[in-house]
């Protein structure tokens, strides 16, 4: 489990993020014996500056001592009084709605590129978030040299686990040194080892793994050996990959088989507000009107066609919590794992960890939703939540050290609805809905008296 | 997926911030090495090292055992009233109070009123007195006996002070004893929001700490000419509705900075904290989500009768009750509270944190309370978009996701 590659001994790894493109470092070589430094990180400042994939044109900074800098300003202006460049590219990025997986996918590689490194957009159909199978398939099968940031997160579980094991066998040698010392040993009582039946457990996983992989028949990242592959990796704890046909297979181009997957809130925000994706339904673009219905009906499932707007319908209630940071410069993610609706990133994942992690709860409060019984029994379902869903929610918020916010959108009452859906004015739903929001936090009183 | 590090922060013991240790089953053998009886001040023990599972030895039988004792002895010590700090409360009926005629303890500097030559204690806080063992309340003496009346069992308290809601000085639930007795033993200094008497609420327009500050400042830092300024730029940008209907709402075009480009994206109402609050539900003496305990620091310049606002204002739920609130609720409850901002240099997510008007709520099930602190965020004011590109712009990667070792899920 060490970061050295067979054959290419003595090779200062680093670690690929997704912008790796496979070449090795400068400074190969020399001290195969010392420690070896921290790898370098790509320059993530530089990927991913532009904070939307829209292109901003600033005016050339102005430089005292240097009179020329004046001519650059004079030429950049009048040159982009007669030719302004635009914001946006001639052609735009184009994807395609998917009804099974409830989402609007991307298949051209520049495209993903540009909506990951431009506020990180859409996860990687193959991936944890970022799209990075075709790396990690490249590395696997020897292409590359450099270490993905995959194969160091699992070297360092893999050292996290080996710890717990060590210090769960220390933990029981004492124990079995106690007993003996009392005389209560006498090849009576067993204590199971627990190396051995982690070890029997990890044996499980990983033919599970196998047979998982088999039947998707789909060739995924994973130190298990795959039929049709032409590298056979038998190893299948051992994660280290050997890449004996380095010289034989570098000419093979590996096909990348990764969409981009965007959320409906993603893809509904690239094509209203940014006007930066194009969404086709059988090559021909869809008008945002005409997402918004789409996305609206499968939000619910089973995703039923309604002739109305419902004002709080799942999707409308999470693309006014999206737009709204989004707007305020967050780069909002789902957060599904944390069992909250999304995570707020400053600047985004690859700078620093989420801080805020975000539910959203609608709230009638307008004067329409109570004062029919009706209306009122059916607002109600569905929103009163127990304190015990709450606490629980914080705790995993504390655990992974984020802060919970409780975000209430007032939901309006329903409009005149017998407006065709082509002459739907999305602006004029949207400023109907309130955002606010509330930051809620475990409070300890013997940690705060002074 | 990261869970298989979720468990890292407290084994790096970064993530000590939140767990509570009293909210795990203690070893109780240190209080055997706590003396009560002596003169010396009680030097607070450490606690031991924690077993999770049985695992028949002789030495952690004896080590149970020996924390039984220790809790045992601990318990068996004889609760007296010594001669000298005896003191006797009389209980009024009429009032649900008690009365003490000469205080004699530490505890009156913070509990207690004064009228006519005595204490009077509220029923919390002659519960709480009785329950230590401070105070000898006895009922009151019938017509035509003589001397002192019989005393009251705790049991005979807690009948006498909690649940009479439709009687004087009351409303005082299990819930909220438990609340100030635990707040109390914590050392804090606990009173009553108001007189609990009123059945309306009222809306707090008032501004503590750094909220005063900034109200100053904005008086001096925008003039006229800043307001003209900004009626300019708003009246260039409102031209094109058109783009709100179908989008996109960035129109193509000729942009020198993304400030400008997110002002773009501003459709959805924002809540304005800045204005004085206001209340959404009708005045309802049901509602449950009203401040019930001001609570104070332990300081020592701390006077009775001229306490000052607050540290912590907490109002007291009962999760078998209520669920949790609906915006309106916390609005309501919110709107009760003082505008309160943190320290303007401190950082943008403290600032978040922090809130502009905040709350503890003391959610409490069957007895056992867990307080959250509920701000009203403020995430309006802190637009990050204005943040791109300046500070740590030419650094590489982030700040705390550098290492390797945080597994912290991203």
């Amino acid at each position: 489990m060490n970061s050295k590659v067979d054959g290419v001994d003595g090779v200062v790894l680093a670690v690929t993020s997704g912008h790796g493109n496979g070449k090795l470092p400068e400074n190969v070589a020399a001290k195969p014996q010392e420690r070896t430094p921290r790898p370098k990180r790509p320059n993530y400042a530089q990927i991913h500056s532009r904070p939307l994939p829209l292109e901003i044109y600033p005016v050339p900074s102005f430089i005292p001592h240097n009179p020329l800098s004046i001519a650059r300003i004079v030429l950049t202006a009048v040159s982009q009084y007669f030719w302004p460049p635009s914001s946006h590219l001639p052609n735009l990025y184009k994807g395609y709605f998917s009804p099974d997986t409830q989402a609007v996918h991307i298949t051209d590689p520049k495209t993903i590129r540009a909506l990951w490194e431009q506020g990180f957009y859409g996860k990687g159909t193959l991936s944890r978030s970022e799209p990075r199978w075709l790396d990690q398939e490249k590395r696997r099968r020897g292409l590359i040299a450099l270490e993905t940031s995959e194969e160091v997160t699992r070297q360092r579980r893999e050292t996290r686990r080996q710890f717990k094991l060590e210090r769960a066998r220390k933990e029981r040698e004492t124990i079995e040194q106690q007993l003996k010392d009392e005389g209560k040993m006498p090849g009576g009582a067993y204590i199971p080892d627990i190396r051995e039946e982690s070890a029997l457990i990890q044996t499980v996983e990983a033919s599970i793994a196998t047979d998982i992989l088999l039947d998707a028949g789909v060739a995924l990242p994973s130190p298990t050996s795959l039929p049709g592959t032409h590298i056979a990796t038998t190893a299948t704890q051992d994660d280290s990959i050997v890449p004996e046909n380095v010289d034989e297979d570098i000419d093979e181009e590996v096909e990348d088989q990764e969409h981009l997957q965007l959320t409906c809130e993603e893809a509904f925000f690239l094509v209203y507000a940014l006007g930066a994706l194009e969404v086709s339904e059988k090559d021909s673009p869809m008008s945002s009107s005409k997402l918004l219905k789409l996305f609206a009906e499968h939000s619910t499932f089973p995703s039923g066609e309604s002739q109305y707007l419902q004002p709080d319908g799942a999707f409308l209630l999470r693309y006014v919590v999206y737009h709204h940071f989004r707007s305020l410069g967050w780069v909002v993610r789902p957060g599904v794992k944390f069992a909250v609706d999304y995570l707020l990133y400053n600047r985004g994942p690859v700078f620093s960890h989420a801080e805020f992690a975000v539910i959203i709860i609608p709230s009638y409060s307008h004067s329409y939703w109570t004062e029919n019984p009706d209306q009122k029994a059916a607002s109600q379902q569905g929103v009163e939540r127990d304190w015990w869903w709450l606490h629980r929610v914080n705790r995993v918020q504390t655990q992974v050290h984020k802060s919970l916010v409780l975000v209430y959108v007032d939901i309006p009452p329903p409009t005149q609805t017998d407006v065709a859906i082509e002459q739907t004015d999305i602006g004029k739903i949207l400023t109907q809905y309130k955002v606010r929001e509330f930051v809620l936090r475990r409070w300890i009183p013997n940690r705060n008296r002074d | 997926m990261a869970d298989e590090d979720e468990d890292m922060p407290q084994l790096s013991g970064g993530g000590a911030g939140d767990i509570d240790l009293s909210d795990e089953t203690q070893d109780f053998r240190f209080l055997s090495t706590l003396s009560i009886t002596g003169t010396d001040l009680p030097k607070i023990p450490k606690r031991g090292e924690k077993d999770f599972e049985p695992h028949a030895t002789a030495r952690q039988t004896d080590t149970l055992a020996a924390s039984r004792a220790a809790m045992h002895t601990a318990l068996s010590i004889p609760r007296i009233h010594a001669p000298k700090n005896h003191m006797v409360a009389i209980y009024e009926p009429s009032s649900n109070m008690a009365s003490v005629e000469k205080a004699k303890s530490q505890h009156f500097q913070t509990i207690g009123r004064f009228a006519n030559g005595k204490e009077w204690l509220l029923p919390e806080e002659t519960l709480f007195m009785l329950e230590r063992g401070s105070l000898d309340v006895r009922w009151p003496v019938k017509e035509g006996e003589e001397g002192l009346g019989v005393p009251m069992s705790l049991q005979g308290a807690y009948a006498a002070f909690i649940g009479m809601e439709g009687g004087v000085g009351g409303r005082l639930t299990l819930e909220m004893y438990n609340v100030y007795a635990g707040l109390k033993r914590a050392g804090y200094i606990v009173l009553r929001t108001g007189t609990w008497h009123d059945a309306k609420v009222e809306l707090n327009l008032s501004k503590v700490g750094h909220a005063k500050e900034k109200a100053q400042e904005r008086y001096w830092g925008l003039g006229l000419f800043g307001e003209l300024w900004k009626r300019l730029f708003r009246l260039q940008r409102s031209d094109s509705l058109e783009r709100f209907k179908l989008g996109p709402l960035v129109t193509p075009g000729l942009y020198r900075n993304w400030t400008d480009i997110y002002k773009l994206l501003e459709v959805i109402p924002r809540h304005d904290r800045t204005a004085p609050p206001k209340f959404m539900l009708p005045d309802d003496i049901s509602n449950p989500f009203r401040i019930t305990f001001d609570v104070y620091k332990p300081v020592s310049q701390f006077r009775k009768s001229k306490p000052g606002p607050p540290d912590y204002r907490i109002a007291v739920i009962n999760a078998r009750e209520t669920a949790v609130p609906t915006m309106v609720e916390l609005n309501d409850l919110l709107a009760t509270t003082p505008y309160d901002l943190p320290n303007p240099s401190t950082q943008m997510y403290q600032k978040l944190k922090y809130g502009s008007r905040n709350i503890i709520l003391a959610v409490v099930d069957n007895g056992i309370p867990s307080y959250i602190r509920i701000a009203d965020a403020p995430f309006e004011d802190e637009k990050l978009y204005e943040r791109i590109g300046r500070g740590r712009g030419g650094k590489r990667g982030g700040f705390r996701g550098r290492g390797r070792g945080r597994g912290r899920g991203r």
